[in-house]
């Protein structure tokens, strides 16, 4: 099992007259399978934006594994043990399938064996049913293709913490079935996820805690079942136009 | 197009063609060292292979900084520069740093160690160029990059009395060998090894784990931060490392090897532009594509200075002459352009990028791999989500 303590504090960002992220505080000290959900506009992706190091907090505080990591460019918070995906992913295109897996994998282990690092590759890409696509430009891959080569990507960095962002969104059902695999078997390995998803079912059925935004503040930290019956819950998703 | 296949199909099932490449590489390789042998070559035709040689360097190194790490930068000429008048200033003037209490003769410094100077100053530049472009992007990086190389240009320009002005800077000759022949001979080798040497290093440098992580940042500097790359490292590294390679590539081809005199024309934006013209028709993704390419174009242009065009229908000249010699001028660089334009609409990789896959087998990777996901997509996705 991994090493697991991310504490974040009263962490804020505002964009001019727009706070995205309003004071969140929470922590995650164990391999658990977190849900984040919100409206649109709630603020879940720019609170993985301020985590994973690609922007950088207005105020607050993120640890991970006792390491400040605020404000660090991202490189430095993925090395520290924090891996994400991107809600439209980010394959790179004119690099192969393996390249793109080889990336993460020198990056995370300079020194380490070329021929160790393109064995373990091949058998993340096997595990996610894409390993015939190896030698495949990651431009031709379809979008659930590429969905999955980001999560192949992730493992090849071994990190604590899990931030994955819409895997559902536009995947194809037989796909989604492999990236529900792929869930229970990271977190099997002792490794905390935090999904974000606008997929109601998968999220409930998946999470064991639920994080719940709404106008960038966190209105709701819990058990699914109890975060469900939350009334600030209620009145995020049912209150406004601006459901779902 | 029979004939091809049955070619292509006996090296595929004989030496295979990444061993055929290597083959034909080793002979290309024993052509230019037999070349300045063959006693009907001029000294003119060794001169043109020498500067060959030497843009070679240029685009090669360009298409390290361009097409590999995504910095498309026009600054390549004045590093080259840099490394050229550093190499001249410290030969004649020696060094001196009145502050440190340091005094160095310009007797007590070799042209070698010129040039060695030359290129470390061309790197330290280019370290300082590569830190304030951390943040800046494809156009606004290209701008920057055109407005630097003018700011030198017109320094070297100006400053007459250290620089010689328009009329350029002598260096430091590197050989001192009476006899003109032996001297071109080996300023050719000179020049060919170190076109080797570099795009060797370079070559290592884009297959090691650096040069994925330059193409990873060029592909989403974002994303590969995401996956672990320090882009602001690389991003540094690639500009030093090429700064130095084209101010080694200055210093030496200034220093009286294919040219006697560094003058500011040639830091001109249009010298730059020509640069990238060679890269983009060889291919800037490939190094020997773009050192081919730059080699190719430079023999073309001089090739083609005089047209001799034959006269149909018994026609003649008013001298009685049945062709008619057609002195090019600027037409030719016309041609090129054209050449240019056809290459960027249609075959955006390169004119020699189809030959250069044919060499590495990637075809026939790409082949194999569509016949094993035929099955696989029987199914498409839904488009994916758009950004919160």
């Amino acid at each position: 099992m991994s090493n697991i303590n991310l504490a974040v504090n009263r962490v804020s960002k505002r964009f001019g007259g727009n706070q995205a992220v309003d004071h969140v505080s929470f922590s995650v000290t164990k391999p658990e399978l977190i849900g984040m959900i919100g409206p649109n506009g709630a603020g879940k992706t720019t609170l993985t934006n301020v985590m994973s190091g690609m922007i950088k907090p207005t105020s607050g505080a993120i640890y991970l594994n006792g390491k400040r990591i605020d404000g660090h460019p991202a490189y430095d918070v993925t090395r520290a043990g924090l891996g994400r995906t991107f809600q439209i992913t980010r394959a790179l295109g004119r690099m192969t399938v393996l390249e793109n897996m080889m990336v993460p994998g020198l990056a995370h282990r300079p020194g380490a064996n070329r021929s160790a690092l393109e064995e373990r590759a091949r058998e993340i890409l096997a595990l996610l049913t894409i390993e015939h696509l190896t030698n495949e430009y990651s431009r031709a891959l379809s979008g659930g293709q590429r969905k999955l080569l980001e999560l192949g990507r992730l493992l090849m960095l071994e990190p604590s913490i899990i931030i994955l962002d819409e895997p559902f969104a536009g995947v194809h059902p037989r796909l989604q079935e492999t990236i529900y695999q792929y869930i229970h078997r990271v977190h099997e390995d002792g490794k905390a996820i935090i999904l974000i998803s606008h997929d109601m079912g998968a999220v409930f059925e998946l999470s064991q805690r639920l994080l719940v935004l709404h106008h960038g503040a966190l209105i709701a930290d819990g058990a699914p079942q109890d975060v469900k019956s939350d009334p600030a819950v209620i009145e995020a998703y049912l209150g406004h136009d601006e459901e779902d | 197009m029979a004939f091809f296949k049955r070619f292509e199909s006996t090296i595929d099932n004989g030496i295979g063609r990444r061993r055929f490449g290597y083959i034909v590489l080793g002979l290309i390789i024993l052509f230019f060292l037999w070349f300045p042998n063959d006693s009907s070559q001029s000294n003119y035709a060794k001169t043109v292979f020498i500067s060959g040689f030497f843009y070679a360097i240029m685009a090669s190194s360009w298409a390290l900084l361009a097409g590999i790490a995504g910095q498309f930068s026009f600054g390549h000429m004045a590093f080259m520069g840099i490394g050229a008048y550093v190499a001249g200033l410290i030969a004649r003037d020696g060094i001196v740093f009145a502050t440190l209490g340091i005094a160095i003769s310009p007797e007590s410094i070799s042209a070698i160690g010129a040039i060695i100077i030359g290129t470390l100053i061309a790197g330290l530049v280019g370290l300082v160029i590569g830190w304030l472009l951390l943040r800046l992007r494809s156009a606004y990086l290209a701008l920057f990059t055109i407005a630097f190389s003018e700011l030198f240009r017109i320094m070297m320009l100006t400053e007459y009395d250290y620089t010689g002005g328009s009329n350029g800077l002598s260096l430091r000759p590197l050989l001192q060998i009476a006899d003109v022949d032996t001297a071109r001979q080996v300023e050719y080798y000179l020049m060919f090894g170190l076109l080797i040497v570099c795009l060797l290093v370079m070559h290592w440098v884009a297959n090691s784990p650096i040069g994925l992580f330059l193409r990873a940042m060029r592909e989403d500097e974002d994303a590969a931060s995401a996956l672990g790359v320090n882009v602001v490292r690389y991003k540094i590294l690639i500009f030093v490392f090429t700064s130095m390679i084209v101010g080694l590539a200055g210093a030496v081809f200034y220093s009286d090897v294919g040219s006697e005199r560094i003058i500011p024309e040639q830091l001109e934006v249009l010298q730059m532009s020509l640069i990238i013209a060679y890269a983009v028709i060889g291919g800037m993704e490939s190094l020997v594509g773009a050192a081919a390419g730059a080699f190719i174009s430079r023999y073309l242009l001089e090739a083609t200075r005089e047209v001799v065009i034959a006269l149909p229908l018994g026609l003649t000249t008013s001298d009685g002459s049945g062709a008619f010699v057609w002195e090019t001028g600027a037409w030719r660089y016309a041609l090129f352009g054209v050449i240019m334009v056809f290459t960027l609409r249609y075959m955006r990789n390169g004119l020699l990028h189809p030959i250069i896959t044919w060499f590495s087998g990637r075809d026939l990777i790409m082949q194999e791999t569509v016949s094993k996901r035929k099955s696989d997509d029987d199914y498409d996705d839904q488009p994916e989500a758009g950004d919160e």
